[in-house]
């Protein structure tokens, strides 16, 4: 070829390429395929009032809904709970809706169990499947061997549930999640004589104390409690409110703190009494509240005695002046509330250390007043230990007297490895799980009945301490199923159909809507006229907003202190691991993002940088920079993180805000499965966490385990979205 | 030396020219969009809207409603079809798409970048008339734009009908 040729050609090509690049190929146009119904008109939204039900909270949200699909979530005004506020995981249950792992249909596992080889069958098959294990169970007479697993549920689906374990014929019906306030319920009733969960009344006090209450991350009902905080702060026109936070970790809840009181963990109970006595010594308590008690404030300061300030400062490793001027902040300010949270509560004397603070409330006559504490009338009274519960169950399990257990939620991501649950449910020779995504239980299960996503779904929903009047929100399907799924009440009540006799004949309904309804016009009671009017406008409004009508037993009188004879009495916190070998205390704190897991699946939870950290897509272990100095760890290095329990790698966040005796490793993380965002990112830092602590009875203490840091290689893989903000120095930070 | 000059003075202005044609590219009222695209059937609005004299809003029915004027789906093309002239090749092909359960690929001609909204209905209300946008379809066998469709031609027209030419009327 002839360089001129060459060079034309060339040329030629280059500029066909940019030619065609410019060339924008117009679009297509996809009209429907057939007609849609009355409803749909192409280009114009619909919104759709629903509740969420991704944490208890149960907030109300809308859903706008174009051309059938279900495109963006916001809060709904008229919600008690959130008005018109939604947190970043309410926003993202779209992508629970639209996730491309969803188990499309029912599936029964072909390959050997955990390999992850399912083949997909009709319902008709996969019901027929467990009608007939079940129906062995009846045949043996081993109706006790049939175990149900489900997260802590209220409203109709506690209802049925319970229902249809009594109607079976088994009393093993375990209703946990790693989170939940059984520990709050617990200290309200030895401390208020009621174990309903309290309303904090936020947005009225003018000083709070929190104890390890992370409010606008997670506890309880954050958008609630990020709201109220807001007009606490700024809502009134002379007062601000002043707020404290005792933790050793500053959460994002603590970073809004006017202060900061780094206690030593397991050490915040202690504190809360040696505030009271303090308050009690100097006379600043509410006398008239004390009053009615009979408790007299000469026997409490006695038998408080030991909470003295020197030793108070010397077990949380705060000055004296610092408690002793908090205290006195506090007990001179009106109102004034004092919270206790899961850092505090998860500690092996967690228990006390909440009644510890909840006595301040006492202390400070907060009950049922203003800007105090309220009982939640919304949601009735839950369990208390079910941590015991699992414990029994898988004692159960590992004997080989489970045959069949129902599984609904991710037991296997969301229990901590050290209690057995993972190991009991192999020996379980039939596990079904409900799961609508491949999470790590279903990957275990021998049956799936994938369950509709919440946007599909019909149900009524409770919200957890998030008001002090009954709220049931109410969920509606926004969306006609995506899948061949279907609703777990609905298969429920399809499987008691199946079986016939005794159990169809205690669930006669035919599905989750009629139960919702028939819940619904129950608590509207008789002569409220035509109820389908009714039950329409209450879709439109999102549910009922204010009804006595769900307040358990002697609830609308609001809590009240009962005899001080039982104090509490924070023993000194335990903790597993040598503290030779296992110098650093571990927390584990639920993430903003992904909770205690649930979020993981869902790609904008993932890349959504946590507020302290900026880290996306990953797990990160918090180090002070002292304690990292001191073990050569820099930020981003790869760290390995040993405890009693296990060893894990995960990169380092070199974390001023923390203190250098304790590290903090987020939750969520770590799924083996749960669909291609969420498998086998990060860690799980539950598989680090000891079950029996100084060779005590197993309890829920998920922050008393100790670790060792070793640091492993400069390649941690750290992904940020920013640097830190401002200066690592703070004079806010004594320590 | 003058070697040096010379290859970097070559390679200034093949930077500079590259800089220039990226520019005209940008500022030239390019219009690059294939005016009249083939469709993936026949389809004849002087059929329909020219002989049979079948109104716009017949099968366009939400443009009063809507910020989309909204295309019939393919089961509403067979209703009719079913009796009128199923033989024809082209209604062939629709049925084709119906029995693969297939929505129609139509391809666009009047496409909007989608930094601009565009409410049909609010234009509609205003008693303008299809044809102002849409030129005489009336009279086409295929459709073909016969508007720019650039952010001038807008304005010019809402500044004839004293409309808002408000940045935020259209970005919003």
């Amino acid at each position: 070829m002839k360089r001129r040729t060459f060079l034309q050609l060339s040329g030629m090509t280059a500029a066909g390429a940019l030619l065609a690049g410019c060339q924008s190929k117009n679009e297509k146009l996809i009209p429907f395929l057939i007609t849609p119904d009355e409803g749909v008109t192409p280009g114009l939204a619909t919104w759709y009032v629903s509740a969420c039900r991704f944490c208890p909270a149960g907030c109300g949200i809308l859903v706008r809904v174009s051309e059938g699909r279900a495109k963006k979530v916001e809060g709904n005004p008229l919600h008690p709970v959130n008005r018109g506020k939604l947190c970043a995981r309410g926003q993202a249950i779209l992508q629970e809706l639209y996730h491309p792992d969803r188990v499309a249909q029912p599936l029964k596992r072909t390959g050997a169990r955990g390999s992850g080889e399912f083949q997909r069958i009709s319902w008709t098959e996969g019901l027929a499947l467990l009608t007939g294990q079940l129906t062995a169970l009846q045949q043996k007479k081993a109706t006790d061997r049939l175990a149900m697993v489900t997260p802590q549920l209220r409203g109709t689906l506690a209802e049925l549930t319970t229902d249809f374990m009594a109607a079976f014929g088994s009393p093993y019906h375990l209703s946990f999640d790693l989170l939940a306030p059984d520990w709050l319920r617990r200290a309200n009733r030895l401390n208020f004589g009621k174990a309903s969960l309290p309303f904090y009344d936020l947005a009225e006090t003018r000083y709070l104390l929190s104890f390890g209450a992370d409010f606008v991350e997670h506890h309880l009902s954050p958008v609630q409690y990020g709201n109220a905080f807001g007009r606490m702060r700024q809502g009134r026109d002379t007062v601000r409110g002043h707020f404290t936070y005792c933790g050793g970790r500053m959460s994002l809840t603590a970073a809004s703190a006017d202060r900061w009181l780094p206690a030593r963990p397991g050490s915040e109970g202690a504190v809360a009494l040696g505030m009271a006595r303090l308050m009690l010594a100097e006379g600043l308590f509410d006398k008239e509240a004390l009053a009615p008690s009979g408790m007299r404030p000469e026997q409490l300061l006695k038998r408080l005695a030991t909470y003295d300030l020197p030793r108070v400062a010397e077990l949380s490793g705060l000055s004296e002046g610092q408690i002793a001027e908090v205290a006195r902040e506090f007990a001179s300010t009106r109102p004034a509330l004092a919270m206790a949270g899961e850092a505090v509560a998860f500690q092996t004397n967690g228990p006390e250390a909440v009644r510890a603070v909840q006595m301040l409330n006492l202390l400070a006559g907060n009950l049922n007043r203003p800007g105090g504490i309220y009982p939640d009338a919304g949601s009735p009274d839950g369990p208390e230990n079910s941590f015991g519960e699992l414990i029994s169950l898988v004692e159960r399990m590992k004997a080989g007297r489970i045959g069949v257990a129902l599984v609904h939620g991710d037991p296997v991501h969301d229990v901590p490895q050290a209690i057995g649950f993972q190991k009991a449910m192999a020996s379980v020779p039939f596990v079904v799980s409900f799961s609508s995504l491949m999470d790590d239980t279903a990957q275990q299960a021998d049956l799936i009945l994938p369950d509709h996503a919440a946007l599909e779904s019909w149900g009524d929903m409770i919200p957890l301490a998030g008001t002090r009047e009954g709220v049931i929100g109410l969920m509606q399907p926004v969306v006609t199923p995506l899948f061949d799924t279907r609703q777990f009440a609905d298969v429920l009540l399809a499987l008691a159909h199946e079986l016939g006799g005794a159990v169809a004949a205690a669930l006669p309904r035919q599905n989750s809507l009629e139960m919702v309804k028939a819940a619904l016009q129950k608590r509207l009671g008789a002569g409220t006229g035509d109820f389908e009017a009714r039950w329409v406008e209450l879709l439109q409004h999102g549910g009922l907003f204010k009804t006595t009508a769900n307040r358990g037993k002697g609830q609308a009188t609001g809590y009240r202190q009962i005899p001080g004879e039982s104090l509490p009495e924070p023993a000194p916190p335990g903790f597993a691991g040598d503290k030779q070998l296992f110098p650093l205390h571990l927390q584990v704190y639920p993430s903003l993002a992904l909770y205690d897991g649930r979020g993981a699946p869902l790609p904008w939870l993932q890349q959504l940088p946590d507020p302290m950290t900026s880290v996306v897509w990953d797990s990160w272990i918090e180090i002070n920079p002292q304690t990292a100095a001191t073990l050569g760890i820099s930020h981003g290095d790869l760290v390995e993180v040993a405890s009693p329990q296990g060893a894990l790698r995960l990169p380092a966040v070199i974390y001023p805000a923390i203190r250098p005796d304790l590290v903090a490793i987020p939750l969520g993380q770590g799924h083996r499965a749960m669909g291609r965002y969420a498998a086998g990112r990060g860690i799980n830092p539950l598989s680090l966490l000891a079950a029996n602590i100084e060779g005590k009875v197993p309890q829920p203490a998920w922050n008393a385990t100790r670790v060792r840091l070793t640091r492993i290689s400069a390649s941690g893989e750290l992904v940020t979205a920013g640097s830190f903000q401002g200066s690592f120095r703070s004079e806010l930070i004594e320590m | 030396m003058e070697k040096t000059w010379l290859v970097a003075v070559l390679v200034v202005i093949i930077i500079g020219i590259v800089a220039g044609c990226l520019t005209l590219v940008y500022i030239l009222p390019l219009d690059l969009r294939e005016r009249s695209p083939l469709q993936p059937i026949d389809f004849s609005h002087k059929q329909h809207a020219g002989t049979n004299a079948i109104p716009c809003l017949f099968c366009h029915r939400s443009v009063t409603r809507s910020p989309l004027a909204g295309i019939p789906a393919v089961s509403e093309c067979r209703a009719c079809h079913q009796f009128i002239d199923p033989d024809a090749p082209e209604i062939k092909k629709l049925m084709g798409y119906w029995d693969r359960r297939e929505p129609i690929p139509w391809v666009r001609v009047h496409a909007l970048p989608n930094f601009v909204y565009f409410p049909h209905m609010m234009h509609i209300r205003a008693k303008l008339a299809c044809s102002t946008c849409h030129g005489e379809v009336a009279s086409m066998e295929r459709v073909t734009r016969t508007a720019s469709l650039k952010m001038g031609w807008c304005l010019e027209c809402h500044r004839q009908h004293k409309a808002s030419i408000d940045c935020w009327a259209c970005h919003i």
